[in-house]
């Protein structure tokens, strides 16, 4: 299989703690009282790219949101387990979840670019954060944008409205939306769906560039994505954590049956 | 019973709602075309008839009759008035002669009078006698007479009096120089102010009325003299303008039954804005409070049924808790905490413009909340998400995405509010509304809005009129300009409010 970067890889049994992004402990999740996640546990390597595959449904962006708390704004949600950042359960009563999440950075599903024009759209949470400097915000606005493969594009028109952008360009702004706030971690829930195999590989650049400082999660449905751009993988199955390894021995040696059949397209 | 056919159906439904719609448009268009007609007929001029009654052979009644229809028009509705006056009765019925007279005048007067009258002579104080067309030489000659006893008035003789009254209270003495000067001027100046008066007395015109008596008029007191019976097209035309504009910019003479609505047309702008700038934001903030933190829960749900019942209560009812909540408890105690020294006459403590809007605002409530929360309704969920993965509070959230996307929909509850506190009555009698305010709600007097001030409103005076003018034409044609005024006016203000809640969904809402 081709591999477009090389990286080093460790051995996800021997993490140790300061190797460690995420740490998922027995962490089960329940949605209208049906359990969506059993039991998961994992470590996330720091500044690696992992990626999340496994079936429609079967609870890839449920666990993502479990990482910075998003899960909570469903309605009848419960949990138990603990997931660590920092060495600290992020669950705790404690916690500040407004700058977990300003730490912890997503990219949903389904584009949701604000009704506000793209250079807002981009400074938004560092609107939020008190931060007003003309200057800064320029400048962020045009790297996040650059990095996200959109500022050709859009340089002419910052102050538009976001909602004329076409699907993709929304995705990529999202993308830039969360590129702004400079994340210690990186969420993306398929963020390449909606785009043409150019950008797509754009954005799979900008992914393997952050890296050096991001550790970045990424579902997808697309194999070859997952093995082109991901360290590690992990293969989930109607809310079980079948299979979590290094992308190199998971998409050409991988130990269950399960994994073999979906990775060769025998289901799902 | 026959089962209709698919195609049937469809053509069934479709011909009962194209009619139903079209029912309904009827209806709306001739409410709006008669009230539109029975208005314009005020500004437009009338024709004046001569009404001659004989009611036995040698008794003879005339009058001058004003009429917005023509002469065929009027002498049918005047028979058909007599059949039914006399079809049962054993009296004989009367012998009436109507007569157009071109000659006649119509005669408004400054104070809103109108008299009809055929010109005689012109009487000026050199008794000379003038030709109507050298009218406007001495209707000049009596303004600057009246300029003049204006200006003794307020520079001199007001002056005097309170110069007079200044050493009254100073006490000096009865025969005191300073005193004796004074007051010889003032008598001056009063000697001079009476000739004046005396002058502009002895300029008048003499009419001759319809039964051939004379009478005259004093030329300062007329407004505006016409022939109504021979105006050209083009003169009617400039009537009607001049009479719009008196309408909307002028106060109301004569009882309401002449002259203009400004007060109330201001009371009434006035009042639903006010009315709005606190019905938005409190409605806006409540639905926000049951929609996203109240617990989803039964009080909530029985909350919300609450406030949809709330649009349902009669609006009297809001304006007696207006009068007893709002005006003797709240403006009582504002009253004996702020305004003491004015006590026992009130300030707050009585109706006026503040409680009227806030009474509004509480009857609008409801309509608020329901769209404001139908507008959070449609909120994506993905935007809250969104927001809150940038690392916004709740309260960020609500402040900077929600609320604008939202705002359409707080946009129509206002909308939906300005329309019924413009056309509301009942309530308003009760809490400030009245059918002659003295000053307006707004002056040059600080601190300008005067909020505890009853004011007029465009309603309440459609609604006096109805009552007290229905043997009035003038007066009832002047209620229908009004009611029509008050349909331009909801509509006015309905469409500016549209135009805002577009341009408010043109920038946060998805098209
Ligand atoms: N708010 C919710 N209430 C109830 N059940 C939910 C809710 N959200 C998701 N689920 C259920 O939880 C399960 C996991 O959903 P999740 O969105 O995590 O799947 P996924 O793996 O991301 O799927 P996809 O690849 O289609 O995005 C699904 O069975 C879904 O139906
Ligand atoms: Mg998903």
């Amino acid at each position: 299989m081709l591999k477009l970067f090389e990286t080093e890889t460790l051995s996800l049994d021997k993490l140790t703690d300061e190797q460690t992004a995420i740490k998922v402990k027995d962490f089960s999740v329940w949605l209208n009282n049906s359990l969506v996640l059993n039991k998961i546990n994992m470590r996330i390597p720091k500044n690696k790219i992992t990626a999340m595959i496994g079936q429609s449904g079967c609870g890839k962006s449920t666990l993502l949101s479990s990482f910075n708390r998003m899960n909570e704004l469903n309605q009848k949600y419960a949990f138990s387990g603990e997931v660590e950042l920092d060495g600290r359960d992020i669950y705790n009563k404690k916690e500040n979840v407004a700058k977990l999440r300003t730490k912890v950075g997503m990219v949903f599903q389904r584009p949701n670019p604000f009704p506000m024009s793209i250079y807002e759209n981009v400074c938004f949470g560092l609107r939020i954060q008190g931060k007003t400097e003309r200057r800064m915000l320029d400048d962020i606005v045009e790297t996040s944008l650059r990095n996200a493969a959109l500022w050709d594009e859009v340089k002419g028109r910052l102050f538009d409205s976001a909602l004329l952008l076409s699907g993709g360009q929304q995705q990529r702004l999202v993308i830039a939306r969360a590129l702004a706030l400079k994340p210690e971690i990186l969420l993306l829930d398929e963020p390449t769906s909606a785009l043409d195999p150019l950008t797509t590989l754009h954005i799979e650049e900008l992914i393997n560039q952050l890296k050096k400082t991001t550790t970045v999660v990424i579902v997808t449905h697309n194999m070859q994505q997952a093995a082109r751009v991901s360290d590690y993988s992990v293969f989930l199955h109607q809310g079980e954590l079948i299979e979590y390894s290094d992308s190199d021995s998971l998409f050409t040696m991988p130990a269950k049956k399960q994994t073999e059949d979906y990775i060769t397209g025998r289901y799902g | 019973m026959r089962k209709f056919s698919a195609p049937e159906q469809q053509t069934i439904s479709s011909f009962a709602s194209g009619l139903s719609a079209a029912i309904l448009l009827i209806v709306l268009m001739s409410l709006v075309l008669f009230i539109v007609l029975k208005g314009s007929a005020y500004f437009w001029p009338s024709q004046v008839f001569k009404v001659t009654t004989y009611d036995t052979p040698n008794s003879e009644v005339s009058v001058f009759v004003p009429s917005s229809v023509n002469i065929d028009e009027f002498n049918q509705a005047l028979s058909d008035k007599l059949d039914a006056q006399f079809s049962n009765s054993a009296l004989p019925m009367p012998l009436i002669v109507v007569e157009k007279v071109d000659a006649v005048y119509q005669i408004s007067l400054n104070l809103g009078a109108i008299q009809y009258g055929k010109f005689q002579q012109v009487n000026t104080p050199n008794s000379e006698r003038y030709q109507l067309a050298e009218l406007n030489d001495v209707v000049a000659d009596v303004a600057i007479f009246q300029n003049q006893l204006h200006d003794i008035q307020t520079n001199y003789l007001t002056v005097l009096h309170r110069k007079i009254a200044l050493l009254n209270q100073s006490g000096v003495g009865e025969e005191a120089p300073a005193r004796l000067k004074e007051l010889e001027q003032f008598t001056y100046w009063q000697q001079k102010a009476e000739a004046l008066r005396h002058k502009l007395a002895s300029y008048n015109l003499i009419f001759i009325d319809a039964a051939g008596q004379p009478f005259d008029v004093l030329v300062k007191d007329i407004d505006h003299l016409f022939q109504p019976n021979v105006m050209s097209l083009f003169d009617k035309i400039s009537y009607s303008g001049n009479k719009i504009i008196e309408f909307v910019s002028e106060s109301p003479k004569q009882a309401s039954t002449s002259g203009g609505v400004f007060p109330a047309l201001f009371g009434t702008v006035l009042m639903v804005l006010l009315m709005a700038v606190i019905v938005a934001p409190f409605g806006a903030m409540a639905a926000i409070y049951l929609h996203e933190y109240a617990p989803n829960n039964m009080t909530t749900s029985v909350i919300r049924i609450c406030v949809s019942n709330m649009a349902g209560v009669p609006s009297v009812v809001y304006g007696v808790f207006g009068l007893g909540f709002f005006v003797y408890t709240l403006g009582g105690s504002i009253d004996s905490l702020l305004f003491s020294d004015a006590l026992p006459s009130p300030t707050f403590g009585t109706p006026g413009l503040f409680w009227a809007a806030l009474t509004m605002a509480l009857l609008t409530l409801p309509v608020v909340i329901v769209s404001t929360e139908e507008g959070l309704r449609r909120v994506p969920e993905g935007l809250r998400a969104g927001s809150y993965a940038l690392g916004a509070t709740k309260a960020e959230t609500i402040w900077k995405t929600v609320l604008p996307f939202a705002s359409p929909g707080i946009m129509t509850g206002v909308i939906l509010a300005i329309a019924r506190a413009a056309g509301e009555v009942a309530p308003l009698i009760l809490v400030g509304a009245v059918k002659f305010a003295p000053s307006l709600p707004v002056d040059s007097e600080f601190p300008f809005l005067h909020l505890e001030r009853q004011f007029m409103h465009l309603g309440v005076f459609i609604y006096d009129g109805a009552f007290h003018n229905q043997t009035n034409t003038q007066g009832s044609s002047m209620m229908f300009a009004s009611c029509m005024l008050l349909l331009i006016i909801v509509f006015i203000l309905n469409l500016f409010a549209i135009i805002v809640r577009n341009k408010l969904r043109d920038r946060y809402v998805r098209i």
